[in-house]
């Protein structure tokens, strides 16, 4: 009896954690490094090479665009994974971040970096409808009340005078390290490299955090709560509150994302409220896999190579349409249908 | 006392009151139609098929082409966009989930790959008929039925009004009757409450899944063709129009018909109220907000049974 039980207790979880939550089977430390290496070539590839670039510009922008999407892919991680619930409303909150941040360093001349708590605040606030919806309703009828929010936030910046209406908010300041401007480093070869470096290390701590999250208390709770909503209840666990702390979080993580998009674009629109950007964002936890952290990097790295790379082939046989939206209801359609769980992913039970 | 001419004046917006509730049922009828389809589906299937905003808008561009290009008028056209429709519907079910039903995961990814489908077909039709909005011929002469005079003022419906809400009406009607006395239909009610059992029974599921797929698809045609007649047409019309009918679905209770019906010419009575006396720009939020606060204050909806074991 008691070999058994011990046999039960070497069951290959600790072997299966470090294979399927960190890169190639690395470590944590191991993964944070060899990125950190790749990332450090990619940015001073040209430093030392000086007179040609061999990296062009148009690379770095889509690297940071990813590094952007990213971060909402950990944050969506943990509604959408976690907890096990469908979220196509995502981009409200992505939104929420990035016009907080342009409206207030645009109208109210405040600084980039003390934009972003604010935005987290007022994200998190406008999570609490949609968490204590969460509370009532599931499955299907989350999906609806996600995106019916975001829609409705989206109506709003569109009829809002102050918001800047359709044409949005444009002008928003580059943020500035020590009143020197992020595209304007002097010792970086391009104007990306600043932004690409310090959207590294946020994507980097928010892996470790979610990495800890989900191993301790209330990422177990987390776990039981997508398994069985009912026993977990009947454990005792606060099924209501840590519902909506998943959203809150959540919330919070993409907010961070949208501070840096209308940071990095200088500029916010309507469209970051729409449907269209809530399913880019759940698709790359989708394609990534769910409820895991290198996923929802690789996940958003595909989402936004893939159309850069269509668009060229789009310019080469002269298109007249994107194909990138045709080819991705295919990869949604395929992923389904072959890899459920996701490239990273692992096979329910 | 109120003056005279205060008087005078709520009379007028008394009637311009009527006159909008009396523009939104046409739209309403049109949501209700869609609502049917997703109801039917969601309730048979269990899944949230997301592909019919654009099963609705290859409906509509069909009955542009048959009107067009091939000429036909008004009542030949809807019935071929409607048998157009549900071959799309019954060609997506075959296609996207019959797969995920045989590996036993249509649950689990049913919608993801709804979601897929509809983004394909949206921007196929966005490549193939270009993103131009398009305009139907004039399949029905345009005038003003007078319906009753109020006040001075005549509350009047036009006629293309008319006949979406009448077409509307018989299609409901119809509906309603294949539900209630043809075998079919009983057993398409049977497999909405438990589809397993009811295959134990000996019915075939994928037959009556696939009846059920061709009337949403007809349904979701009809809509789209009535939506062409009133305004014009365009490659990403099914994104919001699904969704609406879904609200609409939830409004009336999923599961039925009657609901729908109500719970769509209600939305497009809040949809003309709401453009008429608050602000054209929030015409399209007031759909999702009535869905949100249904859903947390009365998920049955109006009309609908419990549906708990579904969520």
């Amino acid at each position: 009896m008691s070999e058994n039980t011990v046999k039960i207790k070497s069951l290959p979880s600790e072997k299966k954690r470090k294979e399927t939550d960190w890169l190639f089977g690395m470590s944590g430390k191991a993964t944070f490094i060899a990125a950190f290496a790749a990332i450090l070539i990619f940015c001073f590839l040209d430093a030392v090479h000086p007179g040609k670039a061999w990296i062009p510009n148009y690379v770095k922008y889509v690297a940071a665009c990813a590094l952007i999407y990213a971060i909402a892919g950990i944050g969506i991680n943990f509604h959408s994974g976690y907890i096990g619930e469908t979220s196509l409303g995502h981009a409200a909150f992505y939104g929420i971040g990035a016009y907080v941040t342009g409206f207030l360093t645009t109208r109210a001349d405040m600084n980039f970096w003390l934009t972003i708590p604010i935005g987290m605040i007022f994200a998190a606030i406008c999570a609490l409808p949609v968490g204590w919806a969460g509370t009532r309703v599931r499955g299907s009828f989350m999906v609806v009340i996600t995106y019916g929010y975001s829609e409705i936030l989206r109506y709003i910046a569109i009829n809002s005078l102050t918001l800047g209406g359709t044409s949005g908010i444009s002008g928003i300041p580059t943020p500035t390290i020590l009143g020197v401007k992020l595209t304007k480093i002097s010792f970086l070869p391009s104007n990306k490299d600043g932004f690409i470096l310090i959207l590294f290390f946020i994507v980097a701590f928010l892996g470790f955090f979610t990495w800890r999250i989900v191993h301790s208390r209330v990422g177990y709770a987390f776990a039981a709560i997508r398994e069985d909503s009912i026993a977990a209840t009947a454990m005792g666990i606060n099924v209501k509150g840590y519902k909506i702390l998943a959203l809150i979080l959540s919330a919070v993580i993409c907010s961070l994302a949208g501070s840096f998009y209308a940071g990095f674009s200088n500029f916010v629109a309507p469209d970051l409220l729409s449907a269209t950007l809530s399913i880019t964002i759940f698709t790359i936890l989708v394609v990534g896999g769910r409820r895991t952290i290198p996923g929802a990097v690789l996940g958003a790295f595909i989402i936004v190579i893939f159309p850069e790379l269509l668009r060229m082939v789009q310019e080469i046989l002269h298109l007249s349409f994107d194909p990138w939206y045709i080819l991705y209801g295919v990869l949604l359609v395929v992923i389904m249908r072959f890899k459920p769980e996701g490239i990273f992913g692992r096979k329910d039970n | 006392m109120l003056p005279y001419s205060a008087l005078l004046k709520r009379e007028k917006s008394m009637t311009v009151f009527i006159q909008q509730i009396i523009n939104g049922l046409a739209q309403g009828g049109i949501y209700a139609l869609i609502a049917i389809g997703w109801t039917t589906v969601f309730g048979i299937v269990g899944i949230m098929n997301w592909t019919h905003g654009e099963v609705y808008m290859l409906g509509a561009y069909v009955g542009y082409f048959l009107t067009t290009s091939a000429g036909f008028s008004l009542f030949p056209a809807l019935l071929i966009s409607m048998a157009a429709g549900a071959v799309i519907a019954m060609l997506i079910d075959q296609i996207g989930y019959v797969p995920l039903r045989k590996n036993g995961t249509i649950v689990q990814s049913g919608f993801i790959t709804a979601l897929g489908l509809s983004t394909f077909l949206r921007y196929s039709a966005n490549a193939g008929f270009t993103a131009s909005p398009r305009v139907y011929p004039e399949l029905l002469q345009y005038r003003l039925i007078t319906l009753f005079s109020a006040g001075g003022t005549e509350i009047t419906i036009n006629s293309i009004h008319f006949m979406i809400l009448i077409g509307t009406v018989i299609i409901m009607v119809i509906l309603q009757l294949f539900f209630s006395r043809t075998i079919i239909g009983k057993a398409m009610l049977a497999g909405s409450q438990d589809m397993k059992t009811l295959a134990l029974m000996g019915a075939d599921a994928e037959v009556l899944i696939k009846v059920t797929f061709a009337i949403s698809g007809a349904l979701g045609a009809a809509a789209g063709f009535f939506m062409g007649t009133l305004y014009t047409i365009f490659p990403t019309m099914g994104a919001l129009a699904g969704l609406k009918g879904w609200a609409c679905a939830i409004l009336g209770g999923i599961g039925s018909i009657t609901g729908s019906l109500v719970g769509g010419i209600l939305i497009g009575i809040a949809e003309n109220l709401t453009s008429g006396l608050i602000s054209t720009g929030y015409k399209d939020a007031i759909s999702f907000i009535i869905m949100i606060l249904v859903l947390l204050i009365r998920p049955t909806g109006l009309m609908g049974y419990k549906f708990e074991e579904k969520v």
